[in-house]
């Protein structure tokens, strides 16, 4: 390993990787299996409204997931925005300001205002403790999150919403395939919402699925997105178009053959990512808490800016020039400084949001580049100030 | 082959359907395999595969040329991108939409997931569809929005709704979803008001699986939609206000390169339909069909016809009967908007036009899976109705 102090690009030195790597899984067929399945879908001619493909991923979605219902959909911000009106929450519903974006833009679109909550200053998710003070009046419901392979306490979380009579549904982009307690994601809550989108673990490009028991709820979000004969029809107060095409279902389909092989390289590169990050001063990597099975999707780091010697973002913009995406807050960063601007206070989110910092980990990953990039966020370290000096950071 | 000589032939009443499998009034037109193969290639190759690949822009650029405009904004379905553009325009503070009410069964809907009112006005009885002169007459205080729907056969009334919009400073979107490949006095459909919205689902002209896009010539709405339909994120890592993630993926870009590369191929084996149904529906007594203008760009894709007075069967019947042949024609948007119970509000006034419009018109079978002879059959079972009309209506219960 080359140690020295020009071993970095920032400074003149080659990039760890000779093209740029994008944060996100990215998992997707080979060539040979695509062009096949397309053949078998230009032959049938049967390319989108619950065709074949999208019957069978919604079959084998509930069998997996173990869920009465798994009702498929373009996006997962759109799947919550339906989930909102579906659930006909009202008022004001408790979001974790450390989040996607989406997650609180879905409630805008069922008329809804989304109440801010800090998260656990540990695990960065909610607790009973941290939704205990937002509890206020014209909460009617709660909508969790669960980040980076790990979870909330969804069953702390569930006793809450159960006493004080409002409604938990969960926001379960990043989480498919994760266990809490030994029981798959996907069960928890009124019902969750799980995204295929590329950057995810089973990708379809674009997609998601609401995952839902109860079979109210199931058939007022097949009538809103249009049910295709799927259970019974229900009035809805406006329908609004989520349909996954045949091609999404396609790609989805042949990412779930392959999970098991996914799951495990995910897990190989994480504990590369644990080995190789050992030790540096200043960064602490986040393992997947509050659940028994992860799915180890996102790689995620806490940055101390004093210990380590440099901001996260200039760290950010250390990897950039090694070729490595690396991003912060973004996408998540807004919700608090929304929040905080109108006076709330929500020290947690506010210190994750700062100090958070995401690699790359997934398909596009070639083996032995967890450990170039893991020895130039190192050597960034060591040679903090020299970096600084050049970056001014 | 049409064989039927009696009424107890007719499917509805136990006799075998003209059509094994269905026909319907959906599109689904096939791009070329090899052509959707090679754009997928492109993405496959990059290993990107969403998120405004390589084949996204391509396609927007494409779409603009198309329309002859500047900007095209991909969506990954036209409903969002019509939610998208009317939150964009809305004259602020204000809430209504003037829109027609004999439409789309979701363009209520639409107007209400931006948070805005419809406002329903007639339509003209020779178009079928909104005039400046109708729609003038809803345009009050709290007007936001005029919302110009072109109808499925033609366009509407374009210059003379430019020109409300100007006098009264209302912003005009269209709904240009069936309109794709026409042209309105010569200029092509795309570039007309502030924007235009399309949608590429499989049974529109374009077959992208599932899709829509925004036409307009204004720069910053062009960017400010690129920002709303990936949640609202600007590249600054600041947010607009309002945002879905409502993007274009890179495997439905493809199809939808591969349907553009084919599309006066396909308008061509779709005049050729409308050319059998000209021929042949003068066959049929009490039955007009609507006739597209040809000297304006066409896509001749959808066929309407009009049931004359003295037309002896009910038209929901005619359905039922057409249905049990496997003919999946349609009422021309029945019920009209105003006459459906919603959730949300909704203002209008005297609609009787549109409502007797509304029982007037069938959309029948035409897209990829019809052929000249499936044409006649379709015709032929018409006539059929229409000859043994007496015997048909004694065995629906009145």
């Amino acid at each position: 390993m080359n140690t020295s102090f020009n071993g970095l690009a920032v400074l003149g030195a080659e990039p760890a990787l000779p093209h740029r790597l994008r944060l996100g899984q990215h998992n997707f067929p080979s060539w040979e299996r695509y062009e096949a399945a397309f053949r078998d879908i230009f032959e049938r001619q049967y390319y989108t409204n619950h065709g074949p493909l999208a019957q069978a991923l919604e079959q084998r979605l509930a069998e997996r997931l173990r869920v009465g219902h798994a009702i498929c959909v373009t996006t997962a911000t759109i799947g919550l925005a339906l989930a909102a009106q579906a659930l006909g929450v009202k008022g004001k519903v408790i979001v974790p300001a450390l989040s996607y974006v989406q997650t609180a833009q879905s409630l805008a679109w069922a008329g809804v205002e989304p109440e801010f909550c800090d998260v656990c200053e540990e695990s960065g998710h909610l607790t009973p403790d941290s939704v205990a003070p937002f509890l206020r009046d014209g909460v009617t419901g709660m909508l969790a999150v669960n980040l980076w392979g790990g979870a909330a306490d969804i069953r702390g979380l569930q006793q809450v919403a159960e006493r004080r009579g409002i409604k938990l549904y969960i926001d379960s982009a990043q989480a498919f395939a994760c266990e809490i307690g030994g029981k798959a994601v996907g069960g928890f809550g009124r019902l969750e919402v799980i995204s295929f989108h590329s950057s995810h673990i089973l990708g379809a490009a674009e997609g998601a699925v609401v995952c839902t028991d109860d079979d109210d709820l199931a058939a007022h979000v097949r009538n809103i997105r249009s049910n295709y004969g799927m259970g019974r029809p229900v009035p809805v107060g406006k329908t609004g178009n989520g349909r996954l095409s045949e091609a999404q279902a396609a790609v989805a389909l042949m990412n779930l053959d392959d999970l098991p092989e996914l799951l495990a390289r995910n897990h190989r590169q994480f504990e590369a990512y644990r080995s190789h990050l050992e030790g540096i001063p200043g960064l602490q990597l986040v393992s997947p808490t509050g659940v028994s099975a992860s799915n180890y999707q996102n790689v995620v780091c806490l940055i101390d800016a004093q210990r380590f010697g440099l901001s996260r973002d200039v760290l950010i913009s250390v990897l950039a020039a090694e070729n490595v995406e690396a991003v912060g807050d973004l996408g998540i960063g807004a919700e608090w400084r929304k929040a905080g601007s109108s006076g709330t206070v929500l020290p947690n989110a506010e210190r994750w949001c700062k100090s958070v910092l995401q690699l790359p980990i997934g398909a596009q990953l070639d083996e032995g580049a967890v450990e170039r990039i893991a020895a130039r966020i190192r050597l960034a370290q060591r040679h903090a100030a020299d970096v600084a000096r050049k970056l001014g950071g | 082959m049409f064989s039927k000589t009696q009424p107890s032939d007719l499917a509805m009443f136990g006799g075998s359907p003209v059509f094994d499998t269905i026909r319907s009034i959906s599109n689904l037109v096939r791009p070329d395999i090899e052509r959707f193969l090679a754009y997928s290639k492109i993405f496959h190759d990059a290993r990107q595969y969403t998120d405004h690949g390589a084949v996204e822009r391509e396609l927007e650029r494409r779409l603009a040329q198309f329309h002859h405009v500047k900007h095209c904004v991909s969506f990954a379905g036209g409903f969002w991108g019509l939610v998208m553009s009317m939150k964009c325009l809305a004259l602020p503070g204000r809430t209504e939409v003037v829109m027609p009410s004999l439409t789309y069964r979701r363009l209520a809907d639409i107007v209400a997931w931006a948070g805005l009112v419809p406002h329903f006005c007639e339509v003209d009885p020779q178009t079928l569809s909104i005039t400046a002169e109708k729609a003038a007459s809803c345009v009050n205080e709290n007007t936001a929005l005029i919302l110009g729907v072109h109808p499925i056969v033609n366009c509407c009334d374009v210059e003379g709704l430019e020109a409300l919009s100007a006098q009264t400073g209302i912003p005009l979107l269209f709904d240009a979803v069936e309109s794709v490949y026409e042209s309105y006095r010569g200029r092509k459909i795309g570039s007309c008001g502030r924007a235009e919205c399309f949608s590429m689902q499989s049974s529109k002209l374009f077959n992208a699986f599932e899709g829509g896009y925004v036409t307009t010539n204004d720069d910053a709405l062009a960017a400010r939609l690129r920002d709303m339909r990936h949640n609202g994120l600007r590249q600054d890592g600041t947010h607009d206000d309002i945002g879905i993630d409502a993007k274009q993926n890179e495997i439905h870009a493809a199809m939808a390169l591969a349907a553009l590369d084919d599309v006066d191929d396909q308008v061509e084996r779709n005049r050729r339909r409308y050319y059998a149904y000209q021929r042949l529906i003068p066959t049929v007594p009490h039955m007009r069909l609507v006739a597209f203008d040809e000297s304006e760009r066409c896509g001749f894709k959808n066929i309407v016809v009009e049931l004359l007075d003295g037309w002896p069967v009910k038209r929901e019947h005619v359905l039922a009967i057409l249905h049990a042949e496997h003919m999946l024609s349609r009422p021309y948007y029945f019920p009209a908007l105003h006459q459906k119970r919603t959730d949300y509000p909704m203002v209008w006034g005297d609609l009787h036009a549109t409502e007797d419009l509304a029982q007037r018109f069938l959309m029948l079978p035409c897209g990829h899976f019809v052929d000249e002879a499936d044409v006649e059959s379709v015709v032929a079972t018409l006539r059929f109705i229409h000859a043994h009309a007496a015997a048909i209506n004694e065995r629906f219960p009145s």
